[in-house]
């Protein structure tokens, strides 16, 4: 669905910052691009939408060179959030913000169907439609966001750190939005994410930067625990893995907090049933 | 774009002026622009106003603003030809009197504008308002509301520029549009312009507020404008400037 083939990219007046990229992603792919600060990801994910045009090399969605159209003709297929909501919303009301995206990109299907098409949404994200965009919390303001790009039903979303300054509340809200998004419609995800436990809930692939290079493809779960890799990335591994890993003794392979406590338990009878 | 309003670090003859010097030498050529009714001055204003940019160092600098100022001066030069009746035809409704006038307009324009960009270019910020405090006696929120308001213009730039890629990347055919249909679709996009702009004015208040902007005085900066030579050879080049402009 997603396909960089040696791409490089460079902004004007600067050294590189992408160098020789290559990698796929197959449709209904979750896969987080995770690395240091600097290391390439949002220039990486500006270059998937077409924000940004490769120096060499070229980027393809479902087959289409992204140098070939515009990217405002690609926002149907591609939805991209961004970190900051306010620069995505424009409206006074949501019910209007949201109609305002699918003006833009499904205008052929007629107003009554769009206006359908947007009460649809407004109930899956729990809004009424007459909220004010810009008096929500900005994590309400994210959920609209995306729900105008949800309402455009793209094949891809791209997202540029979609749960920064969010409470856990508020971002596990998001994600499982997105998780649903990507599991019911296999909607194709590529999200650029800080928080690790994030990504190892969400994400089954992950793409390691740094120095504006891939330095790994590969499950979420595999990259975490390859501690050589994390160093080098300067990416500290969600604690549960790293706690996994410093245990050892069959520990390594939880990776969650109840997996954890069962192995603990399971051990602890173990050593029991030894001791008796 | 954004770059128009940087410092651009430098140890220049410019550079080492006086901000107040500095701020005197824009103030007496926009003066001087409004001043004279002469079109040869107004070409040796020009002049001069590429020159300060030569000797500053910021010659690519000044170039692109005075490109990005002739985009601006052709279209209103246009206009001021073709909506001048006055004078002797020259050709269909084209007067001698309408091409003069557009001329005087469009250099004025350039020759106001570009000592205004420069000035920035040469001149730190905090520099500016330090300055003003201590050597002009002008009170330190008065002077901060300036240089804020300077400092907005490049953020402003940028958050129009993200919010039109957010809105390009949701199906605003931004990167279709041009001219006047473009200019159309930026229009309601002020709104969320407006209400970031406003949400960062409010946090630079509180943070402001919460370093004691109130408690600063002229004595708090350390450091010192002193005048040399060459403000002086300014001050007096600027006296001459005023004076020709009055007299031709």
């Amino acid at each position: 669905m997603i396909r960089f083939e040696d791409v490089s990219f460079a902004y004007p007046d600067q050294g590189s910052s992408i160098r020789d990229l290559s990698f796929e992603l197959e449709r209904g792919e979750f896969a987080a691009v995770i690395g240091a600060n600097g290391a390439g990801k949002s220039t990486t994910v500006r270059l998937a939408d077409g924000l940004l045009r490769p120096s060499s090399g070229r980027v393809l969605i479902d087959g289409e060179d992204t140098r070939n159209s515009q990217v405002s003709a690609r926002a149907r297929k591609v939805g991209f959030l961004f970190q900051n909501p306010d620069r995505q919303i424009c409206k006074n009301t949501v019910r209007e913000e949201i109609l305002f995206g699918l003006r833009t990109v499904r205008s052929e299907e007629g107003e009554s169907a769009l206006q359908a098409r947007a009460e649809r949404i407004l109930a899956e994200f729990s809004f009424t439609g007459d909220e004010e965009p810009f008096a929500l919390s900005r994590g309400q303001r994210q959920r609209v966001a995306l729900a105008s790009i949800f309402a455009a039903e793209p094949e891809v979303l791209i997202l540029d750190e979609p749960t920064t300054g969010l409470d856990y509340r508020e971002c596990c809200h998001i994600m499982d939005q997105i998780r649903r998004m990507n599991e019911e419609r296999q909607v194709t995800v590529m999200m650029v994410c800080h928080d690790m436990e994030v990504v190892l809930d969400y994400a089954s692939k992950a793409l390691v930067m740094a120095g504006g290079r891939l330095l790994a493809a590969g499950p979420v779960r595999e990259v975490f625990r390859n501690r050589e890799l994390m160093e080098k990335a300067s990416v500290l591994p969600p604690q549960v893995i790293s706690l996994g890993l410093r245990l050892g003794d069959g520990y390594e392979t939880a990776d969650t907090p109840e997996a954890m406590a069962e192995a603990v338990l399971a051990h602890r009878k173990k050593e029991g049933a030894s001791d008796e | 774009m954004n770059k128009l309003f940087q410092y651009v670090p430098g140890n220049s003859l410019i550079h080492r002026l006086n901000p107040v010097t500095k701020i005197a030498l824009t103030v007496v050529i926009c003066a001087a622009a409004f001043i004279t009714d002469h079109l040869l001055f107004l070409v040796c204003l020009l002049a001069i106003d590429l020159l300060i940019g030569l000797i500053a160092g910021v010659a690519g600098r000044t170039w692109s603003i005075f490109r990005g100022l002739v985009k601006i001066a052709a279209f209103l030069f246009l206009l001021q030809v073709l909506l001048t009746r006055a004078g002797n035809p020259i050709f269909w409704i084209i007067t001698d009197h309408g091409l003069l006038t557009a001329g005087k307009v469009v250099l004025r324009l350039i020759v106001v504008c570009m000592p205004l960009t420069l000035v920035l270019a040469v001149t730190r910020i905090s520099d500016l308002t330090n300055a003003m405090v201590q050597v002009l006696h002008v009170p330190y929120p008065y002077a901060f509301t300036v240089s804020t308001a300077i400092r907005f213009i490049p953020q402003f730039l940028e958050e129009m520029s993200g919010i039109m890629e957010a809105q390009t990347a949701r199906g605003v055919a931004f990167d279709q549009a041009k001219g006047f249909k473009k200019f159309s679709m930026i229009l309601p996009l002020c709104a969320p312009l407006l209400i970031s702009s406003v949400r960062r004015t409010d946090q630079m208040a509180v943070a402001a507020e919460a370093r004691g902007f109130h408690l600063r005085t002229r004595a708090s900066a350390y450091k010192q404008y002193g005048f040399s030579t060459g403000d002086l050879l300014t001050a007096v080049f600027c006296i001459l400037l005023l004076a020709a402009a009055i007299l031709l």
